[in-house]
């Protein structure tokens, strides 16, 4: 029969008739046949209801009742053990969120196991992308892929109307088969014509869910009204769905507009999509049925080869192929990796830790039940059967943990949604507690009811019921019988040991940091962007702008300096240069490298206080027809010149035939996208030789920099009020995010997990202790008896708990000599513990193991001898 | 005479075959039939009867006796019929095969 038809059974009305409908059946045949000629209706009656029974479900429902019924009869025992789960799983959900925003997640389209990222790379340059020409021509030739699209990231001056004033915000330049094969369908409007040419001449966008509520407040209408972008008036023609937010992790584009448009938006005279040279586009391709990621990659690596001798100029070395979201983005990020590693693994110890805690409790309940589980071994239940009984026992105090869980996590989000990247427009984490979230902890759950359920209840099933049932309930306790738990409780020490270490690093980690000089100065810094090139200045114009700002903020009253550069150090956005060092051979295939890079103004260095260690710093004589100069780190200068002195070398910008640049000074070598990074290359052009279009203006203040905001705004608005302003703050706001209020907020984690930690792992020892003090009452009795002090008897105790400290801390101890290389290694800028942290760890550790069994001590001392004795 | 397990439900059946009957005639009916060698309990019968109406292969429904008394009467349906066609086939093979191999008591040494 099938399991629908049954479904009716469930249903108590159907019963109630299908019983009503029996009864008045075999009233009416007694009225024919007598009740003696039809024998024991109660039992057909009762076969047939079995019938309708689904035996197994009904009989997990009785065990669910039951074991409600013994659960309710020990709340200490349930609320200590659905605390431990909850505080664990809550961890360990919450960390998942975090990894999940940062690396897990998957994009937020349709099916999106079967979107690959496709993408080329040389071997000069580790970052990827694709030019125009070449994602056109392998969207022709192409057959493993039944679609793919190409996009590329960028902000946009957006005017919802055009009376508003400009916002910048982030967009996506898309092609016109974008959504289709990233299977978005828009939430109203429609879709970008696949026609190009009819794209090419109606300017139309589409925008995101979120961007049409807060502009528009969700008013159909908004279709077909106008929207300017970078002061081009655009048809809004679609809405995306509240739940496509974009291909890129952390960033929302607000507007998507077809690439065809990037000439016009950007305001170039050459078309973009027509330079072959320019690698900057995000490619997905969406797999064909019978395609596999292999044969995918074996066809683009034919197509890549073969576009590569064609265009030999652009396209030498130039690899192409696909990989998976995941692997794309642990490629593009490695560091990620390693802290969801490690803060996977640490809070993975937090639940074994709580496992073991209930695991513990199990272990102390099942000889207190070992009475019942013998009665109900003797009257005929199977094994098997009591160990489902106790299974759901457990299995109840797991979801009711997963439960408590929940909550417990979601303050950890709330907790974690602090985190932030300064920036305009901002960057969103994007930690949240969705389904995923939940089912993890589902299974997080589940997984921890084996671990803590499965030992306890084959070894209360195993209970030998004639002793048991002769003993009364107390079961022969000898010395042997906590063997097991005694381990879990040193396994429980060691852990909190390992957890609580790794806490110290990362509290000596912030504590360098805020010691830590920063390579350039901060304080009395404010910082502007600003990007006249939306309102399609030319390279003269804005180059005329950031003369006159620059000229007009150095006589405004309270500034000190001014300054500008394309990158502040340690802003989210650092720029990439490709350089050929003069005299330095490159390993064979390779002709350049790349090195972090900025245009900067004569006065960045001493506004900036950035050291020139050798040679000199910019002038003003540096200048656009003058000689081609540059400065270099004294990384750079180390890595490609060791030895040699840099002064007066040569390098190549921006290709191997690129126009060459003398070295004239060495600056020092700083911190340039994070604080723990390792020392990076770095090369300073002047900015007037290397004109870029969108800088950020430094001024130092005579006072508080934040003072210096609104007239820094009206100096922009004095020259041109359309050129927006974005990204102005005081230097030492975005240096304090970028650097201690992350080590703060990883401090606060590892920290918070210590403390978890240490609470289960005290709780484990006391359990034990007062368990073992319960257990041997008597014995405790005959000892006062015959003249044991009330110190002695405290001692006895403590001495166990100590005991098991000692053997846990130095258990722990060798997890921590494993576990701190392994830390250190992943998560770099970790600072090496102090001796302090490693003497005060197992110090605090002992304490409080001391006071946790201190507590079952003076109870065992406080014992009356006689009552003891008559206890039993 | 105990009954071969399973042989309940196709005793049922073939009974129905001649025609509708309420739960205690099915049970004189199988009685009068294998001449009282059969006695069927109408406690073991009943949840058959049951169990047959929900797989389907008979159905029931009120009726008033020939004595003018209201009686629940089991009818077999289509799908019965065909069950019941499969299973008398399935029998007879089981008995003929059977008979085969038994053929007639030979004489055994006491």
């Amino acid at each position: 029969m099938t399991v629908r038809s049954r479904i009716k059974y469930l249903w108590p009305a159907w019963r109630r008739r299908q019983e009503r409908e029996m009864r008045e059946e075999l009233e009416s045949l007694t009225a024919i046949a007598g009740s003696r000629e039809l024998g024991n209706l109660t039992l057909a009656m009762e076969e047939v209801r079995a019938g309708w029974g689904w035996p197994w479900l009904e009989s997990i429902f009785a065990d669910m009742r039951y074991s409600m019924r013994t659960l309710g009869r020990q709340p200490a025992f349930v609320t200590v053990a659905v605390l431990s789960l909850a505080l664990a799983i809550g961890a360990n959900s919450a960390i998942f969120s975090f990894a999940d925003a940062l690396l897990l997640r998957p994009l937020p389209v349709k099916n999106p196991g079967a979107l690959y990222d496709v993408t080329s790379t040389t071997p000069d340059n580790p970052f990827e992308g694709m030019s125009f020409p070449d994602y056109r021509d392998l969207r022709e030739k192409s057959r493993a892929f039944s679609g793919l699209a190409a996009y590329r990231l960028t902000t946009l001056a957006v005017a919802a109307n055009p009376a508003a004033p400009a916002r910048m915000c982030f967009a996506n330049l898309v092609s016109d088969n974008y959504f289709p094969v990233v299977g978005v369908t828009p939430a109203g409007g429609r879709a970008f014509p696949a026609d190009e040419k009819t794209a090419a001449a109606q300017p139309v966008a589409m925008v995101s869910y979120d961007f049409w509520q807060e502009n528009y407040g969700g008013d159909g209408r908004a279709i077909g009204s106008g929207l300017r972008l970078n002061g081009v008036v655009f048809t809004i023609i679609g809405v995306a769905p509240a739940s496509f937010t974009g291909l890129d992790r952390f960033i929302r584009p607000s507007v998507f507009v077809p690439l065809r448009m990037a000439q016009r938006l950007e305001g170039e005279a050459a078309d973009p999509l027509e330079d072959r040279g320019s690698h900057n586009l995000v490619v997905k391709g969406r797999l064909h049925a019978g395609a596999t990621l292999k044969s995918a990659r074996a066809e683009l690596a034919i197509i890549g080869a073969a576009l590569e001798r064609e265009y030999v100029k652009t396209n030498r070395g130039r690899h192409m192929t696909a990989r998976t979201e995941l692997r794309r983005r642990i490629q593009q990020s490695p560091q990620l990796l390693a802290a969801v590693r490690m803060l996977m693994g640490l809070v993975a110890l937090i639940l074994i830790m709580a496992c073991s805690n209930v695991a513990n409790l199990l272990l102390v309940r099942a000889r207190a039940r070992s009475r019942e589980i013998a009665i109900r071994l003797s009257i005929g239940a199977g094994r098997r059967r009591v160990v489902r009984q106790l299974m759901t026992e457990s299995l109840m105090l797991a979801m009711a943990g997963c439960g408590a869980g929940l909550f417990a996590a979601y303050g950890g989000i709330r907790l974690l949604e602090t985190m932030s990247v300064p920036s305009d427009p901002p960057f969103v984490l994007g930690v949240q507690l969705d389904w995923r979230v939940a089912q993890f902890s589902l299974l997080a759950a589940l997984a921890s009811c084996l671990f803590f359920g499965l030992v306890p209840a084959w070894q209360t099933a195993r209970t030998d019921f004639v002793s048991a049932l002769k003993a009364g309930g107390e079961a022969a306790s000898g010395r042997g019988r906590t063997f097991g738990r005694d381990i879990l409780v040193a396994g429980q020490i060691a852990l909190a040991m390992v957890v609580l270490i790794a806490a110290g690093m990362f509290l000596a980690g912030f504590r360098n940091m805020l010691v830590m000089p920063p390579e350039f100065r901060i304080d009395h810094l404010i910082s502007m962007d600003t990007a006249p090139a939306v309102l399609h200045y030319s390279p003269e114009q804005t180059m005329a702008f950031y003369r006159q700002l620059v000229d007009r903020v150095r006589t405004m009253p309270g500034v000190a300096g001014v300054s500008i550069t394309e990158s502040l150090p340690l802003s989210p956005a650092q720029t990439v240069i490709t350089v050929a060092p003069e005299a330095y051979q490159f390993p064979k295939g390779r002709e350049t490298a790349i090195a972090f890079g900025a245009a900067v103004d004569a006065g960045y260095f001493k506004t900036l206080n950035v050291g020139i260690t050798r040679g000199r710093a910019f002038t003003d004589d540096d200048r656009a027809g003058s000689r081609r100069v540059a400065i270099v780190n004294q990384q750079f200068a180390k890595t490609y010149w060791p030895n040699q002195e840099p002064i007066g070398k040569r390098i190549r910008l921006d290709s191997a035939a690129g126009p060459l640049a003398e070295v004239v000074g060495v600056a020092k070598t700083g911190h340039y996208l994070a604080v723990n990074e390792a020392p990076a290359t770095f090369v300073y052009v002047p900015y007037e030789q290397n004109p870029r279009s969108r800088m950020t203006l430094i001024v130092q203040s005579v006072g508080d920099a934040g003072g210096l905001a609104s007239p820094l705004r009206g100096a922009v608005r004095a020259i041109d009020a359309n050129v927006p302003v974005f990204n102005l703050r005081p230097v030492a706001t975005l240096y304090e995010s970028r650097v201690t209020d992350t080590w703060l907020q990883f401090f606060q984690m590892v920290g918070t997990m210590g403390f978890i930690g240490l609470a289960l792992a005290t709780t484990g020892l006391y359990g034990l202790v007062a368990y073992t003090v319960s257990r041997r009452v008597k014995e405790f009795g005959i000892r006062v008896a015959i003249g044991a002090s009330r110190r002695d008897v405290i001692w006895f105790v403590e001495r166990r708990g100590l005991i098991l400290a000692g053997v846990g801390i130095a258990l722990g101890g060798a997890l921590t000599a494993v576990a701190v290389p392994m830390l250190s290694a992943g998560f770099p800028g970790l600072g090496a513990s102090s001796p302090v942290v490693y003497a005060l760890v197992p110090l605090a550790l002992l304490t409080v193991s001391a006071i946790a069994s201190y507590v079952p001590a003076r109870r065992a001392a406080g014992l009356d001898p006689l009552r003891a004795l008559r206890n039993e | 005479m105990e009954l071969l397990q399973g042989t309940l439900d196709m005793l049922v059946l073939r009974t129905l075959l001649a025609g509708p009957q309420h739960g205690y005639g099915v049970a004189k009916s199988i009685r009068s039939n294998s001449s009282e060698a059969l006695d069927i309990e109408f406690g073991s019968l009943y949840p058959a009867l049951k169990r047959l109406e929900a797989k389907g292969w008979i159905a029931s429904g009120w009726k008033t006796s020939e004595h003018n008394r209201r009686a629940k009467y089991y009818r077999l349906t289509a799908a019965g019929r065909k069950h019941l066609v499969r299973e008398h086939s399935k029998w007879a093979d089981f008995v003929s095969t059977v008979a085969r191999i038994m053929g007639p008591l030979p004489q055994v040494q006491k």
